[in-house]
C-alpha cells in the first residue's frame, strides 16, 4: 500500500453540501442522465453535469459553478496576457486535445525554464484530494494555482511583485473582461483582482468533467467492449495485475474527495522508477513527497494520476521518462525499472521504499496489450473536443 | 506540532487585548481610589542589519562572510516578525498592539525589509524599506522584548494574491510549501556558489554554479486537509522565537548580524538540495544555518528560548 498516507475526516462545516438533482431524470436526459450541480441548475443551461455514477463534487464556500463564471474562467485560462511576459497561458501547458497535458516529457515555462515535472491532466480535477504530483499541502485549486502563476523556482507563468499590477491592468483594459467580471463578482472594475482571477479559473477547472468514454457507455449498457478490451478490463481489475489498487476509483486513481466524503485518504506511492544510490534514492528535485517532508518513507512517493484519457496524456510518469503506454505496462510488469547507464543508473525494482503492490507480474506481451486496449476505452473524445472547454481565442467552428 | 504553538502564543495578544478593553471600560466605575489606567504609549521597535560591526546595505560590499571568509554582496534581506511583546519590570510580557499599514498586518505580522532594490540588490526586491515595528503598549516602563521571526499559522497559509499587506508580497510567498518565507536573506559570495562535479557518477556529473547563497526560512512538511480544504499542520514550524531580557525600546534596536549567520557555512560550496538553505531537513547547507539561528533542524523548534543564537541581538541605535 501507499507508504505515505494521511487520513482525514470531513468536518461537515467548511463546505456546503450541494443541492443535487439526482437524476431520476435519467430517462429524460441525454446521454443516460446525470447529476447537475451548480446554481444554474439543470443540464444544458450552464452549470456542470456529472455522470450518474460520479459522486457530487465537493465545492468550496462561494463556488457557484455558474455558467458565466466558468466562461470567464475559460477566457482567463487561455489568456497569454496572464503571464508576466505575455507569452504563456495556463492553456499553454494544458491542451484540451491531450486531456489538458502538453505532450512534452516536462513542461516549459514562460521564460523558457524547464519544469522538473510533467504537466498533469485536468479532467475531473474537481475530485482531486491533493493537487500536483506530490504535495500533501496543496488541497485546493485556488492555492495550487499560486505556484504556476507566481512560482520562482521554476518560473512558470512568471508573475511577480514587479509585474503583477501590470498583468492585472492588461485584463482590466481589455474590451470584454470588465463586463464579464461584473456579471460574476460584485464590485465593478475593482472586481478584477487576483482573488477573482484565480476563483474564475478554478471554476473553469471544476467544469472539466470527463465521464463519457466508451467504457462509461459500456457501464451504462450502451456499448460493448471488444474481446481484447474485455480481457484487459478483467486483468486491470484483477488481483494479478493489481492496477485497481491505485487506479480503482470511478476516476481511476486513489485520492478522491467529493461532497459526501467522510474520510479522505491521500496515499502516495513509490513505484520503483529509480534507485540511484542503492538506498532507494530518486534524483533531485524529483524525490516526491520526500522533497517536502524529508521522511525516508516518502522517498520517490508520488500521487497516482487518474487514468481517464491516459491514451492522450503521454509521455508518462512525474518526469515524463516513459514514452508510451506499452512501455508503462512493461515497466509495471517488471516490478520497477532497471537503469543501466547514465547519472540515474540503478535498479528501481529493488528500491526499498517501493510500494508492495509493485512486484514482478507474470503478464505476457498479449496480456499487456490487452490492458493497453482497455485503457484506451477510457478516452472521452467528447471531452477532448467539447467547445465549452476550448480556447476562446482561437476561431472555433 | 505547529497547532499547539499557535494556540499558546497567538492567543495571548488577543486575550490581553480584550482584557485591556475590559479594564478601561471598568476604569471609571465604583468608589475605589485606584489610579486611572496609564495612557497608551506609542513605541517603535527598530531593526538594523549588520555584519559584525559594519552596517549592511545593498550599496556596499559586505565584510568577508562564511567559513571561507568570502567577500560577499547583499542580494535580499527581508523577514516577517509576529507575536511581539514588551516585558515589564515585574516580568510580565505585554503584547504590542501593532498599528496596521502596508508593513503591518492586522493580525500582528510585520515585514522588516532591509533591502532597497538598488546596488547589489537591484532587480530583486522593492525600493521601499521598513526597519521598524510600530504600535502601542499600556504606559509604563519596559525592560525586555519578545518576538517571533515568522508568520503565525493562522495567516501563514492564506492566499498571497488576496491577502492584505504585507502578506501580499509575492517574493515572500512560498507557494509549493503553501505558506510564506519567514525570512529571505540572500548573499552573493565572490566566485559564486559551486556544486562540485561528481566524478563517481556514471557518466560523471559536471560542476554547476549559482551566483547566490540563499537562506529561506519557513515551515516545512505541511499537510492540507482535503476534506475541509484547509492547511492543518506543518511538521516543522521553523519559527524563531526570540526573547531578550534587557532591551530599551527608546535607545536600543534589534540587530540582525549576518556574520554569525554564515559563520560556519561554507558559502562558496553547495553539496546538495537548494543552493544555500531553503529549510530542507536533508539539505547539507541547512545544518550550519539552522545551528546559527538556534533552530533545531529536525524538529523545527527554537532551541533554548532563542538564547542559543546570536544572529539576532540587542545593540545601540
Amino acid at each position: 500500500m501507499g507508504r505515505s498516507r494521511h487520513v482525514w475526516a470531513a468536518p461537515g462545516q467548511a463546505f456546503r453540501r450541494l443541492s443535487v438533482l439526482l437524476a431520476a431524470a435519467a430517462l429524460s436526459g441525454c446521454g443516460g442522465g446525470g447529476t447537475s450541480v451548480g446554481d444554474s441548475g439543470t443540464a444544458g443551461d450552464g452549470g456542470v453535469v456529472v455522470p450518474r455514477f460520479f459522486p457530487a463534487p465537493r465545492l468550496p464556500e462561494g463556488e457557484s459553478l455558474a455558467a458565466e463564471r466558468i466562461e470567464l474562467g475559460r477566457h482567463l485560462f487561455y489568456d497569454k496576457r496572464l503571464s508576466g511576459n505575455g507569452t504563456q497561458a495556463c492553456g499553454s501547458c494544458h491542451h484540451q486535445d491531450k486531456a489538458f497535458t502538453d505532450g512534452l516529457p516536462v513542461a516549459v515555462g514562460a521564460t523558457g525554464e524547464r519544469h522538473p515535472r510533467n504537466a498533469q491532466a485536468l479532467g475531473n480535477v474537481v475530485y482531486n484530494a491533493t493537487l500536483t504530483w506530490a504535495n500533501p499541502s496543496l488541497v485546493t485549486l485556488e492555492k495550487q494555482m499560486e505556484t504556476p502563476l507566481f512560482g520562482e523556482n521554476p518560473v512558470e507563468m512568471g508573475v511577480n511583485d514587479r509585474n503583477r499590477d501590470e498583468v492585472l491592468a492588461r485584463i482590466r483594459g481589455d474590451a470584454r473582461y470588465p463586463a464579464m467580471f461584473a456579471q460574476v463578482f460584485p464590485g465593478g472594475a475593482e472586481a478584477i483582482d487576483w482573488r477573482n482571477v484565480i476563483a474564475a479559473i478554478a471554476s473553469f477547472q471544476r467544469s472539466l468533467i470527463a465521464g463519457n468514454s466508451r467504457y462509461d457507455r459500456f457501464l451504462r449498457g450502451e456499448a460493448v467492449l471488444a474481446p481484447n478490451e474485455e480481457r484487459g478490463r478483467l486483468l486491470f481489475f484483477g488481483e494479478r495485475a493489481e492496477c485497481f489498487h491505485c487506479h480503482g476509483s470511478f476516476n481511476f486513481n486513489d485520492q478522491v474527495v467529493h461532497a459526501a466524503s467522510r474520510v479522505v485518504e491521500t496515499p502516495f506511492h513509490n513505484t520503483g522508477l529509480y534507485n540511484i544510490d542503492g538506498a532507494g534514492g530518486f534524483p533531485e528535485p524529483n524525490r516526491g513527497v520526500f522533497e517536502l517532508t524529508a521522511l525516508p518513507q516518502d522517498m520517490g512517493a508520488f500521487r497516482a494520476p487518474s487514468l481517464r484519457n491516459v491514451e492522450v496524456t503521454g509521455p508518462y510518469m512525474h518526469d515524463g521518462t516513459i514514452a508510451t503506454l506499452e512501455d508503462v505496462l512493461s515497466f509495471y510488469a517488471a516490478g520497477g525499472r532497471l537503469i543501466t547507464v547514465g547519472p540515474h543508473a540503478g535498479d528501481g525494482r529493488t528500491n526499498p521504499f517501493k510500494s508492495d503492490l509493485i512486484a514482478l507480474i507474470d503478464l505476457s506481451p498479449e496480456e499487456q496489450a490487452d490492458i493497453v486496449a482497455f485503457l484506451k476505452t477510457l478516452t472521452d473524445h467528447e471531452f477532448l473536443e467539447n467547445p465549452k472547454h476550448a480556447d476562446p481565442f482561437l476561431p472555433w467552428p | 506540532m505547529d497547532h499547539h504553538e499557535i494556540t499558546n502564543r497567538f492567543a495571548l495578544p488577543l486575550l490581553s487585548a480584550s482584557a485591556m478593553a475590559l479594564l478601561s471600560a471598568c476604569g471609571g466605575g465604583g468608589g475605589s481610589a485606584e489610579p486611572a489606567p496609564p495612557e497608551p504609549r506609542t513605541v517603535s521597535i527598530r531593526f538594523a542589519g549588520v555584519a559584525g560591526t559594519a552596517p549592511v546595505s545593498c550599496a556596499q560590499p559586505l565584510a568577508a562572510l562564511g567559513s571561507g571568509a568570502l567577500q560577499s554582496e547583499l542580494k535580499d534581506f527581508r523577514f516577517y516578525v509576529s507575536e511581539v511583546s514588551l516585558k515589564r519590570a515585574d516580568g510580565i510580557f505585554v503584547p504590542l498592539a501593532m498599528s496596521v499599514d502596508e508593513w503591518q498586518h492586522e493580525r500582528g505580522v510585520a515585514l522588516i525589509d532591509l533591502e532597497d532594490d538598488s546596488g547589489s540588490c537591484a532587480g530583486r526586491g522593492t525600493a521601499a524599506m521598513n526597519a521598524s515595528i510600530r504600535g502601542t503598549v499600556p504606559g509604563g516602563e519596559y525592560v525586555g522584548v519578545r518576538l517571533t521571526v515568522g508568520v503565525p499559522s493562522a495567516v501563514n497559509h492564506s492566499d498571497t494574491a488576496a491577502s492584505a499587506a504585507p502578506l501580499d508580497v509575492q517574493a515572500m510567498a512560498w507557494s509549493w510549501q503553501a505558506g510564506r518565507k519567514f525570512a529571505k536573506i540572500e548573499i552573493a559570495p565572490a566566485g559564486g556558489v559551486t556544486r562540485p562535479a561528481n566524478p563517481g557518477a556514471t557518466p560523471p556529473t559536471p560542476e554547476t554554479r549559482s551566483a547566490i547563497f540563499n537562506v529561506h526560512l519557513g515551515s516545512t512538511g505541511c499537510t492540507g486537509n482535503p476534506a475541509s480544504g484547509e492547511i492543518v499542520s506543518c511538521a516543522a514550524s521553523n519559527r524563531l522565537e526570540l526573547e531578550f531580557d534587557a532591551f530599551n525600546v527608546d535607545t536600543q534596536q534589534v540587530l540582525v548580524d549576518l556574520q554569525p549567520l554564515f559563520l560556519t557555512a561554507n558559502t562558496g560550496v553547495d553539496l546538495g538540495g537548494a543552493f544555500g538553505c531553503m529549510s530542507g531537513k536533508t539539505d547539507p547547507e541547512c545544518a550550519a544555518i539552522f545551528a546559527a539561528l538556534g533552530l533545531d533542524l529536525a524538529s523545527g523548534q527554537t532551541v533554548n528560548g532563542g538564547r542559543h543564537q546570536n544572529v539576532f541581538r540587542i545593540g545601540a541605535r
